[in-house]
């Protein structure tokens, strides 16, 4: 191969998976910014809507269906959860969140497989998305392409939410200021328990992306949560940049590390956390708290 | 007289293009009890955070009895021997009374390392304890956690804390601020019968002016992070610029 | 303190009278609950919520398994040398872990674990990569002696060290170090103010919440017989500070019944339903929401050390613990 192809089709494997680790990681960022959380069931969420679009498209035949509505459900569990469980928390201290948070990942695993079983369960890659195109004279799989141009959608997608619309104007207001907004007569729970559901609904979009590729499994949930608390320490909790940057950054990281160097691909991951957490605990773009 | 137990020297602090403080100098001697005043965002907060090494110093030093004060870490100046309370009391609101001030005693004692066989340092301290709970007046809520007393008595547990850490420089950040008139006559009592008493330097900031002119020997005013006025409280009267920026609206 | 002694009385007669299998259950009970007493004294005694203890429960389990594997060593002394090996690399890692607190640190230790999880798999020469190492032997010695290697023996030499390690821990939270411990959780700022090098103590409390959960994955080790990198896993460490959480953190004594109640759970409701790990799920979360003092201080009728919520004006009055 020659090497301009493999930069490039290893430079699109890693879009490809920077635009995964994209939602889930912004979901987590958006939710710390507003609700100053870490959703440690953010993974789950992401198995959710991993699981739920496997039904939905093998009940209904269309993967289309399925992208669209799993992350709906999964939003709307979000926000059950946010009116439940996460509402008395918020006069506690801080680390209350982080536990029943983690309660959280528990449970929505254990009733996953519960409802699903331990097995994998595999979803084919719809029909237009399938097949290889020529990159650079080398095959190179559509549905990477795919994600990595629907990533890309996204990003601006939310990008232009959050900088233009009235709802994103409100969205950044309140991680700014929560009380002045309150006084403004905003109801500043409905913006959160909102943009909780947002977070979810993003992550289990990741998930439905991401099955096709890895299959739903059991413990992917686990497997992911690490990756997204990495990339949301390096880019800086709560902070739109710096989930994108880091979302790229970890994706080549990998592409590339798991290539060169297979084996301390994992080890670099959590090294690099320790590094961020350890020397600049609020990352490249993240606030002086 | 050797070198001034302790002093500030051209001490600057900055937040971005913002001077804090100002070069600000002054001088305060053994036994001394000198009162900081000044309008809000003068600085006086900011003095007391640079000379306790919760904010570093910009530039400018700080000695005390001819050490160097400035870039210690908090807990090593308070090791040398100063202590201080907070504009907005700081205190150990889940613990008992007691021992709030059983563990400020604790801090400066030598067996605070102990991680085990500690029977004999905690005898002492809550001894300790109990002796200046009495002298605040505090020892009917000793049992109670700090974070349920009264406003009035969390400040009076605060300097006992200090207090019992026997300070040679105590630091008063608003000692009466938010108390009632009968609970700031009471602490002033309080302070002036326990400095009557000792050697204790005293650097009070205050906003109550009766407060400032029963207490201080000397004063000094800030304004905008620079010293306006130094000296006897008759003195600091009847300078114009004080006048002006201050005192104007005595009440 | 009636308790206490009637508790060490049945404590000792218990593997006289017990099914054997059930000697085997009460011994993994007394390890887990070494475990979470280790927890405690970050948790509830510092405020330093770990969710990787479990780095230390797999660097005791995998150096003692090495030392009897290797190196032949008498069981005592591979155990106490673990111990001491999880103690001595917690110093670095404490160092580290302590520049930052809450959320951050909760991440960091979490990352600790995991890199250690990734090396134990990985590094096969010498942990024997995912299959772990297996055949841990009981080893006798020094001197020939051999009454721990039964299992009636063991059952005895964990309660023996669960015992001194509550014993020691008691004496350590009530001494100048531990009080100023629960200072720190409270108001570290104050703490610094009043001349206490938060930092140095919070090092101190890591590196003893370190050396009783290593001494405890050592004794886990020849208990189960193998060492595997699934010792580290986040999910050992999210069990072990659902142990203390829900058993009662700040008092010692709630985390050992945590992980008794834990591990009961496990083994009575696993047989009955499949779904035993989400009722212990939502048991955790009800307990953090509703029953913040845990099991154990429901019970206690008074709060314990610290409350670990914000102080209700109408509950009693809480004293410290002794």
């Amino acid at each position: 191969m020659s090497p301009i192809a493999f930069l490039l089709t290893q430079g699109l494997n890693a879009l490809a998976l920077g635009a995964l680790l994209f939602f889930i990681s912004i979901g987590l960022t958006l939710i710390f910014g507003i609700m100053r959380i870490v959703n440690f069931a953010h993974g789950a969420l992401y198995m959710l809507g991993a699981y739920a679009g496997f039904t939905l498209a093998a009940g209904t035949g269309h993967y289309w269906t399925a992208l669209v509505a799993a992350p709906v459900l999964v939003a709307a569990v979000g926000l059950a959860l946010e009116f439940t469980v996460l509402r008395p928390l918020y006069r506690r201290e801080p680390g209350a969140f982080l536990l029943v948070t983690f309660g959280l990942a528990l449970v929505i695993g254990e009733a996953i497989r519960l409802a699903w079983g331990p097995e994998p369960r595999r979803l084919a890659i719809p029909a237009v998305l399938g097949g290889s195109v020529s990159v650079a004279g080398e095959p190179f799989p559509v549905y990477r392409l795919f994600l990595a141009g629907f990533g890309l959608a996204m990003v601006l997608a939310l990008w232009q939410f959050l900088e233009r619309s009235r709802l994103g104007l409100l969205i950044r207001a309140t991680a700014q200021n929560a009380e002045m907004v309150h006084v403004l007569g905003v109801n500043v729970r409905w913006v959160r328990a909102g943009v909780f559901a947002l977070g979810c609904g993003l992550a289990a979009l990741g998930g439905v992306l991401a099955t096709p590729l890895v299959t739903a499994y059991l413990g992917m949930g686990v497997n992911v949560i690490v990756e997204a608390f990495v990339i949301v320490i390096i880019g800086g909790m709560g902070s739109f940049l710096g989930s994108v940057v880091g979302s790229l950054l970890v994706g080549v990281v990998q592409t590339f590390g798991n290539f060169y160097l297979p084996d301390s691909a994992l080890a670099a991951i959590y090294l690099a956390m320790i590094a961020v957490l350890v020397w600049r605990p609020r990352g490249l773009f993240g606030r002086e708290e | 007289m050797a070198s001034p137990y302790l002093e500030c020297r051209e001490v600057s602090r900055y937040f971005g293009a913002l001077a804090a403080l100002d070069r600000v100098s002054m001088t305060v001697e053994r036994g001394e009890i000198r009162a900081v005043i000044g309008p809000n965002g003068a600085g006086k907060s900011t003095l007391f955070n640079v000379l306790t090494g919760v904010l570093p110093a910009s530039g400018g030093r700080v000695t005390f009895k001819g050490w160097p004060l400035t870039g210690l870490s908090p807990w090593k100046v308070c090791q040398r021997g100063v202590s201080r309370t907070f504009q907005f009391t700081a205190l150990f609101r889940r613990l008992p009374a007691r021992e709030n001030v059983r563990l400020a005693a604790q801090a400066r004692s030598s067996g605070r390392w102990r991680p085990l066989l500690g029977g004999a340092v905690r005898a002492e301290t809550a001894r300790t304890a109990d002796l200046w709970l009495e002298r605040v007046g505090l020892e009917h809520v000793a049992d109670v956690p700090a974070g349920l007393l009264s406003h009035g008595d969390q400040r009076l547990l605060e300097v006992a804390m200090a207090l019992a850490q026997g300070p040679e420089l105590l630091l008063l950040d608003e000692p009466t601020q938010g108390l009632s008139v009968e609970e700031t006559a009471r602490t002033v009592e309080i302070l002036r019968h326990l400095l009557a008493k000792g050697s204790l330097t005293v650097l009070l900031v205050e906003h109550d002016m009766e407060v400032v002119f029963s207490l201080a020997d000397r004063i000094t005013v800030l304004h905008q992070g620079r010293v306006i006025g130094d000296g006897t409280p008759a003195e600091v009267k009847r300078l114009p610029a004080v006048q002006a920026a201050y005192l104007g609206g005595l009440d | 303190m009636a308790w206490g002694l009637a508790l060490i009385g049945v404590a000792a007669v218990a593997p006289l009278v017990l099914p054997v299998f059930l000697v085997t259950t009460a011994t993994e009970v007394m390890i887990l609950a070494l475990f979470a007493l280790s927890l405690d004294l970050l948790v509830g005694y510092t405020g330093l919520d770990s969710f990787g203890h479990a780095a230390a429960y797999g660097l005791g389990a995998y150096t003692a398994s090495l030392l009897l594997l290797h190196a032949g060593s008498p069981l005592p002394v591979a155990v106490g040398l673990a111990a001491a090996a999880t103690a001595l690399v917690a110093v670095p890692m404490g160092w580290l872990c302590t520049r930052t607190t809450g959320v951050s640190f909760a991440m960091l230790t979490l990352a600790f674990a995991q890199l250690l999880y990734a090396v134990a798999y990985k590094w096969q020469s010498v942990t024997g990569g995912s299959d772990g190492l297996a055949g841990v032997p009981r080893m006798a010695g020094p001197f020939g002696v051999t009454w721990f290697t039964s299992r009636t023996g063991y059952y005895y030499l964990v309660a023996v060290c669960l015992a001194a390690s509550y014993a020691f821990c008691r004496a350590f939270v009530a001494s100048p170090v531990g009080t100023t411990l629960l200072a720190i959780r409270d108001h570290e700022r104050k703490a610094e103010a009043l001349g206490y090098n938060a930092r140095a103590y919070k090092l101190a409390a890591f590196v003893a919440a370190s050396f009783f959960g290593g001494l405890a994955g050592a004794l886990y080790a020849p208990f189960a017989g193998f060492a595997s990198p699934e010792l580290f896993f986040w999910i050992v460490s999210g069990q072990v500070l659902i142990m203390v959480i829900v058993g009662g953190s700040g008092t010692l004594i709630g985390p050992m019944f945590g992980a008794a109640f834990f591990l009961l759970l496990e083994h009575y409701l696993s047989a009955v339903t499949d779904s035993w790990a989400l009722v212990l799920g939502l048991i955790f979360i009800a307990v953090v929401i509703f029953v913040p003092e845990g099991l154990y201080g429901l019970v206690r009728r008074r709060p314990p050390a610290v409350a670990r919520s914000r102080p209700a004006p109408e509950r009693e009055h809480g004293q410290p613990v002794p």
